[in-house]
């Protein structure tokens, strides 16, 4: 394909071949490669022990640092953690232990930054995103990772190095569109949904992933860079990326990071016609062809009649019945309702399905492109309208879920979906540390990257206590394939493993609820059901006023119990050997 | 999975920590631990079951040629045998040097 065939040879063979390459290091050297000779130290090592403790009771071996490496040292002089994912180990997967080391030496570095000690991140993603086998807890810990990038960002750069093989997938690609800056090789991909998954969920006409020449032309680095989704093209060459690694590190963090640049995101969605989408080839042009004002508020946007909201499901129905008024189409997929609360207008979002919608990936109530930039949006329009008041006048932003995942395509991830769920979940996490109380609302499904961008980084988790309400990181099926299990097998060892279980009586037991609500209807709201449900959204509302606006509150004793054990481990075991 | 457990006597104590390998596909990660007492005391957790036989004869041979002694404990993804020797080979010569700064190449 063109991005093959177009690409100048990068070095003259001999030196090719001569070169340290990057990507046949394991994490750990790849980690200790980049910080200053000498610098490095290594914490919460092998020995410490610190692992799964879901695998083995499944008959899965488990790694001693499963499979994330955290090295402390310095980066050209420069206070820096390298948080090295290990490919070999599950896929990359990020369990409980993995992603609760991911977050805590980030919000360590946020800690030592604020204090005075200066300290950047660099995030070496080769994963396949949640690993299944901890599921639930997967999914947490990459929402916790996500809130962790945002908080240091704030503060000094966060540096994505992906050079492959793996690549980064799933909802560590959204962790990937967080960072300030994204460094890859030619040889490396990123994308939301890999190949294989897409081809599972959608066809083999939707995606051919035996066709590399098609992956690579869409999830690969030089694609990436050609888009201006990843800043840096490198070689595969430990000197070339410790200079890029270097020069990310010292630099100026970016004015607008890419998940923040909405009208860019906004723009290059108007650029171009999903019912008759460009050829990968075609799109680094699109993209960069600036789209004249004016019009970037109508093209893909359906036009007024989508004003009136047709009941589509749960998302609608509860919207509907707990809205103060009539809601609003801010897309054909997207609405907008508001909630009298405090004296407040609190703000309910939802995304619901649109058989008609032209992402026709995208028409089940999925979070694709528009939906991710949409709820990005209006958050972002809601928390800048609200900058100068008083913290207890901000609106409450209730997310009401019913999604059955993110959209799973060939274009989505051709544009880059992972960068509109980023802007998603950046918006959400934004609202609630400037004050905004943030409540997700779960009537339905909330599976996978639909659920870590518009659920998870509310500061409040409700959900109602109904057999249909079923949270997890992927559906039993897809699940049970990809861990190589029966859905019998699956369902047998989610009665003993709370993060595997579908019943959302388990999922609250893992420290994300923050209250299970009892309802006669779940489909249909009674008038008792929608008092239930505003009182309980009013006592959220007040919780999170009162809390912290961080996340910590999901894995503390009182909440998660035994279930988040080993995160509080890491967690201390890291604040005693930061230092 | 299935997890055996070994004690082979030995003369060479390991002097320090050694960590090789990586539980990834057709390979394993070999985490030596200095103990007292002179015999080696190995745990292994393997993701292939029914293979008690091959361990010990591969893991006896390592053992009664080379003498280390000391706490080792393997997670095993499937290696082959002449990988786990490899490893082994790796996690002695690691243990049994002397103490550098440099802990991976």
């Amino acid at each position: 394909m063109t991005t093959e065939t177009d690409v100048e040879p990068l070095v003259p063979e001999s030196a090719y071949v001569r070169r340290d390459s990057f990507i046949e290091r394991d994490a750990r050297s790849r980690a200790f490669a980049l910080v200053d000779e000498g610098s490095g130290r290594e914490l919460l090592d092998p020995f410490d022990h610190l692992e799964s403790p879901w695998l083995e009771q499944q008959g899965v071996v488990p790694e001693a640092d499963d499979g994330v490496v955290i090295v402390k040292g310095t980066v050209a002089g420069k206070a820096t953690v390298v948080i090295g994912i290990e490919q070999g180990f599950q896929g990359g997967g990020i369990g409980e232990v993995s992603g609760a080391k991911i977050a805590a030496a980030l919000g360590l570095a946020a800690r030592d930054s604020r204090a005075g000690t200066p300290t950047s991140a660099v995030l070496l993603l080769e994963t396949g995103g949640v690993r299944l086998q901890e599921a639930n807890l997967g999914l947490a810990a990459v929402a916790e990772a996500c809130s962790g990038v945002l908080e240091l960002r704030a503060l000094q750069p966060v540096i994505a190095v992906i050079a492959g093989g793996l690549g980064s997938f799933g909802g560590m690609s959204i962790v990937a569109g967080l960072c300030s800056t994204v460094v890859m090789t030619r040889e490396a991909r990123l994308g939301l949904n890999g190949p294989e998954v897409i081809e599972s969920e959608g066809g083999i006409a939707e995606f051919d992933s035996g066709d590399h020449a098609l992956v690579w032309s869409i999830d690969g680095g030089v694609q990436r860079h050609a888009l201006g989704q990843a800043d840096v093209l490198v070689k595969d060459d430990t000197d070339e990326i410790v200079g890029a690694v270097r020069g990310a590190v010292s630099g100026e963090a970016p004015a607008a990071p890419a998940s923040r640049d909405l009208a860019r995101l906004r723009a290059h969605l108007t650029s171009l016609d999903p019912s008759s989408p460009p050829t990968p080839a075609e799109l680094p042009a699109l993209f960069a062809t600036p789209v004249a004002p004016g019009t970037t508020e109508e093209a893909p946007r359906p036009a007024e009649s989508a004003s009136t909201v047709e009941s589509t499901g749960r998302g609608t129905a509860w919207t509907t019945a707990l809205a103060d008024t009539a809601p609003n189409a801010v897309e054909s997929t997207v609405i907008e309702a508001t909630m009298a609360m405090h004296g407040l207008s609190a703000i309910l979002l939802t995304v619901v399905p649109d058989a008609a919608s032209p992402y026709r990936r995208a028409r089940n109530g999925e979070v694709g492109l528009l939906e991710g930039l949409a709820l990005a949006e209006r958050v972002t329009a809601i928390v800048t309208e609200d900058a100068d008041l008083e913290p207890e006048r901000k609106r409450p932003i209730i997310a009401v879920v019913d999604l059955p995942s993110q959209a799973y395509g060939r274009l989505e991830e051709m544009v880059g979906i992972h960068l509109h769920l980023a802007a998603a979940a950046d918006a959400y996490a934004t609202a609630r540390t400037q004050g905004h109380p943030v409540v997700a609302l779960v009537v339905g499904t909330a599976l996978s990257g639909g659920f870590l961008a518009h659920g998870l980084q509310a500061d409040q988790i409700l959900a109602l206590n109904d057999p249909d309400v079923e949270i997890h990181a992927m559906h039993k099926p897809a699940a049970a394939r990809i861990t190589r299990r029966t859905v019998a097998e699956l369902d047998e060892l989610a009665t003993r493993i709370p993060p595997l279980s579908y019943d959302v009586r388990d999922w609250a037991t893992l420290g994300l609820c923050n209250g299970l609500l009892e309802v006669a209807d779940a489909d249909h709201p009674t008038a008792d059901d929608v008092a239930t449900v505003k009182e309980q959204l009013r006592a959220a509302v007040s919780r999170a006023r009162a809390g912290d606006s961080g996340l910590s509150g999901r894995w503390s004793v009182e909440t998660s119990g035994d279930n988040r054990a080993a995160t509080r481990r890491v967690w201390a075991a890291m604040t005693a050997q930061w230092q | 999975m299935q997890t055996l457990e070994f004690d082979f006597p030995g003369d060479r104590p390991a002097i320090q920590r050694a960590h090789v390998g990586v539980v990834a596909s057709a390979d394993l990660e070999v985490l030596v631990v200095p103990s007292d007492g002179d015999s080696a005391s190995v745990r292994i957790r393997t993701s292939v079951d029914g293979f008690d036989d091959v361990w010990r004869n591969v893991l006896e041979r390592f053992f009664t040629r080379y003498g280390l002694t000391g706490s080792i404990e393997i997670n095993d993804f499937g290696a082959t045998p002449g990988v786990v020797s490899i490893r082994l080979l790796q996690a002695l010569d690691q243990s049994t040097d002397e103490p550098t700064r440099e802990v991976r190449a």
